[in-house]
């Protein structure tokens, strides 16, 4: 799955899972001791909340965390990550692939059905894979599936696609691609159809009602092909407004948000009414903070300058001061303990001498006394663009205080999502962003790095071009052997940090407020975050809201 | 000058206005004497200071990244006032001239001008800066300019009604008989005996503009950081309101009572001006 912008630092994948609407706070619930272990039940209504609302449910055409979140809970894939990350069968029963590593054969579980009780077979399959690789639906993830030579459908129960050369991040890809009905979407336009609006998946759930503005609801699918899910009813409610999300939090109108870090560790500690009634959940998450140059610009087009800005950087103390320490320090693209990230690689360390130092050998000279640096006349000075994302900008001030101290002047600009991307990412017309990276769960990051994925709406905004980077990221797509990949992500890393064309910031925890009333959910958090098992996250019927007792 | 002098006199023996001007004032002077009086640099960030609750050492307390909120508020103030101040300039120089070529000429100019008063004054004035300021790089200057160029219809209206009623009076169809010249009409009859009005909504209009710069820096699109402003210094303070009150409360005041200063002044002006309301006398 290739990676997404990240919005929030809010865990994405929790979302997946999860959800709201509306329930009347009740002055009575306050006396409940929701700490009882209480008999496991199914039913009752798990309210979520979300800041922005999907443009459809058709998350390859979508290609928002917003869609996908919801419509993960209606659709399959072919396969899905289990509590460690490792593959499992989704749609699938069992899956081979051949000794040329070239072709795989999925084997669809029998008797599957869609929610209006039609047969799901491997010609749907066969049908989702020509629709994200049409070109008239330009899906944001075609990339990996038009690597596909060849797919075809020996039997109802067959899927087999094969691979002009071995590609290894081919299973990931799979588990990230929802199957589609044939039945109700052959022939129409995806970006056009009502289906995206009135989804029929295969999924725990089923769309009941979606009312624009304010609320998603779910509810459970009878025919789900993985067996049913605790809670009966899923609702999302649409509140743009953080602020407003958490007030609603704290009346019991939702169960569950993600909280940023001063929510987390000083609001809530500070209340114990809402310690009593709220559990805090602490994961880290796939994702990194970083800041980036646009190295067509001089002077980022030296490597001298990036380290020095590497340099003059404190990393450790956007950690504490924006993140209240719930955070780590990263030297490569890949989650710490994992096995793609190289544990030799250190990050930068904050060293104001070492960054002037590269500055002046870089040909910069404060030649005016005024404190900032000049170069050829012209004193260093750029702008820092950034979305409206609190935490990003202040990061964004703290560099600018770092920087001032080597005698660089930097603007910090917060931009609206929208334009931010459409007029400056896609138009490269910035010289440094703060943003973030969420993550796949394979090690490939050519759609980031490569020197080919520069065209205005690819990833690989900043202009990144390094033989030995492409060369690496090449390998590492042909390599199936995981020790032998491993290598190979681990020397591009190495590269990278050497090369600086980003700043890492920081990987941030992903930080979440569940109310106590569900019950289920594992702590400490596996790999897969807590929301890998939100299925079987209930509700005990003693603690349910009002206007679900008296039903 | 007299009578200027005289109308200030009278608007102040009026305590409400009274009030205004103390209160402006007073915001003035601390705010001039910021870089003093400020315990702090407004920029300074201390980490290990986050959120801090108004205390000895931060009388405000401190922001999301530790800095001095007293010491922000009052460099915000500058920044307020200054916005206030030169785009109410900019407004009434507009305002003015576009007035008096109306006022005075009448015509087609009066035509011509009056129909751009009308079409600027159908739309509503927060969505046009807003959509301006969006194809800008949002600054300070670019701020108080907007502010100024979108604000000056009400001076227009104002200018051109006194000139034209004042062009029908005796002392200026006196001086048109004797054979004065448009520009002496114009500056030494007209424009003096209409500052009156232009005094009193010019300081109606700095309240309009600090409210309005205030409003921009919340929605992001004003003063960028890390410069203080008192709208932003409130945005950091939405998310935080039941926790960290005093980031909401302190600008939040301090937005108020400038605002209701500027107002009081300026009403209290109005009221001295209008022959009608001598009760206070």
């Amino acid at each position: 799955m290739p990676p997404l912008f990240s919005l929030h630092n809010s865990s994405i994948l929790l979302l997946t899972l999860l959800i709201a609407g509306c329930g009347a706070p009740s002055d009575q619930q306050n006396q409940i001791d929701y700490n009882v272990s209480a008999p496991k039940a199914s039913g009752g209504t798990l309210i979520n909340a979300m800041t922005g609302e999907p443009s459809g449910l058709i998350s390859m055409i979508a290609g928002e965390s917003a869609s996908s979140a919801i419509s993960s809970n209606i659709f399959n894939s072919l396969l899905k990550y289990d509590k460690n990350l490792e593959l499992e069968g989704d749609l699938t029963e069992s899956w081979q692939i051949s000794t040329d590593q070239k072709t795989i054969t999925f084997k669809l579980k029998p008797n599957l059905k869609w929610a209006d009780n039609q047969p799901l077979t491997s010609a749907d399959v066969l049908f989702t894979w020509q629709a994200v690789t049409d070109e008239k639906n330009a899906s944001p993830y075609a990339s990996d599936f038009l690597l596909v030579k060849k797919a075809e459908i020996p039997d109802p129960q067959t899927f087999r696609v094969t691979y002009a050369q071995a590609y290894a991040p081919a299973l990931d890809s799979w588990a990230g691609l929802q199957i589609l009905p044939k039945h109700l979407l052959e022939g129409k336009d995806l970006h056009t159809t009502a289906f995206a609006r009135k989804p029929v998946g295969s999924n725990y759930y089923k769309l009941d009602n979606w009312k624009h503005g304010e609320h998603l609801m779910l509810s459970r699918n009878a025919n789900s092909v993985l067996g049913p899910a605790q809670i009966d009813n899923l609702v999302t409610r649409i509140i743009p407004d953080n602020s407003a999300q958490f007030l609603e939090l704290m009346a019991d109108n939702i169960d569950l948000m993600g909280l940023d870090p001063i929510k987390y560790s000083r609001i809530i500690p500070a209340r114990p009414e809402l310690l009593k009634k709220l559990a805090l959940y602490k994961e880290l998450g796939n994702s990194y903070t970083y800041m980036g140059f646009n190295l067509k610009h001089k002077p980022f087009d030296d490597v001298r300058v990036r380290r020095a800005i590497n340099y003059a950087i404190d990393k450790q103390e956007i950690i504490d001061g924006v993140y209240l320490g719930l955070g780590i320090n990263i030297a490569s693209p890949y989650k710490p303990g994992t096995r793609w990230s190289n544990p030799a690689l250190q990050p930068y360390p904050y060293d104001p001498a070492k960054a002037r130092a590269l500055l002046q050998e870089a040909g910069f000279n404060d030649s005016n006394s005024d404190g900032i640096l000049e170069r050829d006349g012209k004193p260093f000075s750029f702008e820092i663009i950034t979305n409206q994302n609190k935490e990003r900008e202040k990061s964004a001030v703290l560099i600018q205080r770092r920087l001032k101290e080597v005698g660089i002047d930097v603007r910090i600009r917060a931009i609206e999502w929208a334009s931010f991307i459409s007029r400056f990412i896609k138009t490269g017309d910035f010289d440094v962003v703060v943003l973030g990276w969420g993550l796949g769960l394979d090690p490939d990051q050519y759609n980031i790095w490569h020197s080919s994925q520069q065209a205005p709406g690819q990833f690989n905004f900043i202009g990144y071009n390094n033989p030995k980077i492409d060369a690496l990221l090449e390998q590492g797509r042909l390599e199936l052997n995981p020790d032998k990949r491993m290598v190979i992500y681990h020397k591009f890393a190495e590269i990278l940090l050497e090369d600086s064309p980003v700043i890492y910031l920081s990987a941030g925890y992903g930080l979440t407020a569940i109310h106590k009333r569900v019950k289920g959910i594992d702590d400490p958090a596996p790999p897969a975050g807590i929301g890998h098992n939100s299925q079987d996250w209930y509700i005990p019927q003693s603690l349910r809201r009002n206007e679900i007792n008296t039903q | 000058m007299n009578m200027q002098t005289s109308l200030i006199k009278k608007a102040l023996s009026n305590p409400l206005s009274l009030a205004g001007f103390i209160i402006i004032m007073f915001v003035f002077v601390l705010s001039m004497l910021a870089p003093v009086v400020a315990p702090y640099d407004p920029n300074y960030i201390d980490v290990k200071a986050i959120l801090l609750q108004p205390s000895m050492q931060h009388w405000m307390g401190t922001d999301g990244l530790g800095r001095d909120v007293l010491s922000r508020m009052l460099f915000g103030g500058r920044i307020s006032l200054l916005v206030g101040l030169v785009a109410v300039g900019i407004s009434t120089a507009i305002g003015i001239l576009l007035g008096a070529l109306a006022g005075f000429y009448r015509g087609w100019v009066d035509t011509c001008i009056m129909r751009i008063v009308d079409v600027m004054l159908s739309i509503p004035s927060f969505f046009l800066i807003l959509a301006v300021i969006a194809f800008l790089t949002p600054s300070i200057i670019n701020i108080m300019i907007v502010i100024g160029l979108t604000s000056w219809m009400g001076v227009t209206r104002l200018v051109r009604a006194e000139f034209l009623s004042l062009n029908e009076r005796e002392f200026v169809m006196a001086s048109r008989t004797l054979g004065a010249k448009n520009a002496r009409l114009i500056f030494t009859h007209l424009l003096p005996n209409s500052l009156t009005p232009i005094i009193v909504s010019a300081v109606l209009g700095v309240a309009g503009a600090v409210l309005m710069e205030s409003g921009l820096s919340f929605l992001g699109l004003g003063v960028q950081a890390p410069q203080a402003s008192w709208g932003n210094i409130l945005t950091d303070g939405k998310e935080y309101i039941q926790f960290a009150w005093w980031l909401s409360l302190f600008p939040g005041l301090a937005i108020l009572i400038t605002v209701l200063g500027y107002n009081l002044l300026g009403e209290g002006l109005r009221d001295a001006l209008d022959p009608r309301s001598g009760s206070n006398r």
